[in-house]
């Protein structure tokens, strides 16, 4: 049989929608012409697109938040990948006992983790500060990163590298020229999530953030906590555009399937 | 000394002996084939050659100069995977330079190496392909011709055509032994199909267990099988218990052998399906002829040749091989069964 029968097929419908329908709320909301908000809006207008790009703190928050993603992003990367390439084809002794020990930080509630790095952080002053901020998303990111990029090491065909070394590569112009450009989709996918993770993250950042430095989430956070216009909205509206950006761009790239390894499998 | 020199070599992996002490001479310019059933270490030989593999016992010498632990990439061999191993991300034609940009070949010297190295697989104008735009066949040849344009001290080829349908096997068979002769490159073939040792090969080593059983040219392994594993092996083989009789001398089912027993213990009796030769019962056997008595069991129609299954009195079984133009005798009749004595080895019942 293939592809999914009708019956299995509405049922993933319903689900969808269930997911999704708040996602279309939130867009009404957004281009919504009242004060406060109200469901659904009695009139629809941009103006609280206008009062967005007009509000400093948030617009300060995105920045911060952008800059942290991108250098978390890139850290993660240059740390991760190594560490995934050895772990992947090292085969030194306690490979496997590092492999969880680096999956760790992922099955650990956030919430500990964000009070453990702040217990840490504060007498470092590192609080409220980027590279404090980037540290404390490195936690979720990088286990991340290894995780991903030591299935995707691992799942390459050793043979394809044996032959690069037996054409005269060492090992070094071996990973050069052979295994990193054939981990392209997953490094490429493994950015975009890093990034997204970074973006996104709210729980690590709400201990982290101070009334120096505070995230985009965090700043959202405290927003809605003071007030109830349908500003948050149109942002949200702003971030999903976003999100979809860079999905499609990695789609575009490499493709989500392949991204994934789910080609060879 | 000979060009390629491995004596004594060992890997152990942790709980099994891959290769147990292997010593092999092969000349410039030979073709040997290794030759073996799965899991007998032919495969670990090689890429221990290659550099892929270090072994735990054993030295590899190249052309007088010691290369045991010499990392693969400074080793130039030339190795074709059983999987091919193309670059997924290179055109045929950058699969083909790597060896040469790695070895940092200009590049109109590369181009025109390159140029010849398609040319010789025959592959020419698909310099630009991706590997997965060929078919198996041309994907072989890339990889051939990525081994062949380093110009490397030993042609080490996997199993290569294990992956190929039968026909381009055996084009790719003929094709492989031409450049190879024309190249007189020195080869190493690991294999466990008979035939590709036997055609394309000037010496044989069937290797079993981590030994090499036997080694020679194919008439040797195929006419005189050293051990009753390599005449089990290569090619078809009758392989029945002897008895002893009263004086010393062999019989099989019942009937006197003109063959000599080495003396003591258990043994059994060698024969190739095609020297057999059946005779309406009764009929004496010939000058140096050995016989015995049976009946047909049933018979096999298996294209070039029939299959006779002739059973003796105590319900051992001799296969006997006639022409396919041939009509079988009928089920159940009684025939007697002769073959030259020279065609008839004796192996220890315990020996493998």
């Amino acid at each position: 049989m293939t592809g999914a029968g009708p019956a299995l097929s509405a049922a993933a419908g319903v689900v969808y929608a269930l997911i999704l329908s708040p996602i279309v709320v939130v867009l009404l909301l957004a281009f919504s012409a009242d004060n406060f908000i109200l469901f659904p809006p009695s009139g629809y207008s941009l103006r609280w697109f206008i009062q967005l790009a007009a509000n400093g703190p948030l617009l300060n928050a995105l920045l911060l938040s952008a800059q942290i993603a991108v250098a978390v992003t890139a850290l993660s990367l240059l740390i991760g990948v190594p560490a995934a390439l050895a772990l992947a084809k090292g085969g030194f002794r306690g490979a496997e006992a590092m492999k969880s020990f680096f999956l760790a930080p992922l099955l650990l509630p956030t919430l500990i983790i964000g009070l453990a790095l702040l217990l840490a952080f504060t007498p470092l002053r590192l609080t409220a500060t980027l590279p404090g901020l980037a540290l404390g998303h490195m936690t979720i990111t990088l286990p991340f990163v290894i995780r991903m990029m030591t299935t995707a090491f691992a799942a390459m065909p050793d043979d394809i590298e044996a032959a690069a070394a037996t054409l005269g590569a060492s090992p070094r112009r071996v990973i050069r020229r052979v295994t990193l450009p054939l981990a392209a989709p997953g490094l490429i996918a493994c950015a975009a999530l890093s990034f997204l993770l970074s973006f996104d993250e709210t729980v690590i950042s709400l201990f982290l953030s101070g009334p120096r430095a505070a995230t985009l989430p965090v700043e959202m956070v405290r927003y809605v906590e003071g007030r109830t216009d349908p500003l948050i909205a149109a942002l949200s509206m702003v971030l999903i555009v976003g999100t979809l950006v860079i999905v499609v761009l990695v789609e575009r790239l490499v493709g989500v399937a392949r991204a994934f390894g789910n080609e060879r499998s | 000394m000979a060009y390629l020199e491995l004596s004594g070599l060992t890997k152990r992996y942790r709980d099994s002996v891959a290769v147990d002490g292997l010593s092999l001479s092969v000349e410039r310019g030979e073709s040997v084939a290794l030759l073996g059933p799965s899991g007998c270490g032919k495969t670990t030989t090689l890429r221990m050659l290659a550099g892929l593999v270090e072994p735990n016992e054993g030295v590899i010498a190249l052309d007088g100069a010691e290369i045991t632990r010499t990392a693969a990439h400074r080793r130039n061999m030339g190795y074709v995977f059983q999987s091919y191993a193309l670059f997924p991300h290179l055109d045929v034609a950058r699969n083909i330079g790597f060896g040469l940009e790695e070895r940092g070949v200009a590049r109109a010297e590369r181009e025109q190496r390159v140029e010849d190295a398609l040319q010789l697989v025959r592959l020419q104008g698909l310099g630009h392909r991706r590997p997965r735009e060929l078919s198996g066949g041309q994907q072989q040849r890339v990889a051939l011709a990525r081994a062949l344009v380093i110009r490397p001290s030993v042609l080490l080829l996997d199993e290569s055509l294990s992956n190929l349908d039968a026909k381009l096997r055996d084009a790719m068979r003929h094709e492989i032994r031409e450049i190879q002769r024309s190249l007189a490159i020195t080869t190493l073939f690991v294999t466990h199909d008979q035939v590709e040792a036997l055609t394309m090969c000037d010496r044989i080593a069937v290797m079993n267990r981590g030994r090499i059983a036997q080694i020679g040219s194919a008439t040797d392994i195929y006419e005189r099988p050293a051990t009753r594993f390599v005449a089990t092996f290569v090619g078809r083989a009758n392989m029945l218990p002897a008895e002893r009789g009263a004086d010393g001398r062999l019989t099989l089912w019942g009937e006197a052998l003109p063959a000599a027993a080495p003396s003591g213990g258990e043994v059994d009796v060698f024969v190739r399906p095609q020297r057999l030769k059946l005779a309406p019962a009764g009929e004496p056997a010939g000058a140096d002829m050995a016989r015995v008595s049976g009946h047909v069991l049933n018979s096999v129609f298996v294209g070039d040749h029939i299959e006779v299954i002739v059973a003796g009195p105590g319900g051992q079984r001799l296969t006997v091989e006639i022409q396919s133009g041939d009509a079988p005798p009928p089920d159940g009749a009684e025939v007697a069964v002769m073959w030259r004595a020279q065609d008839t080895l004796v192996f220890p019942r315990e020996a493998a």
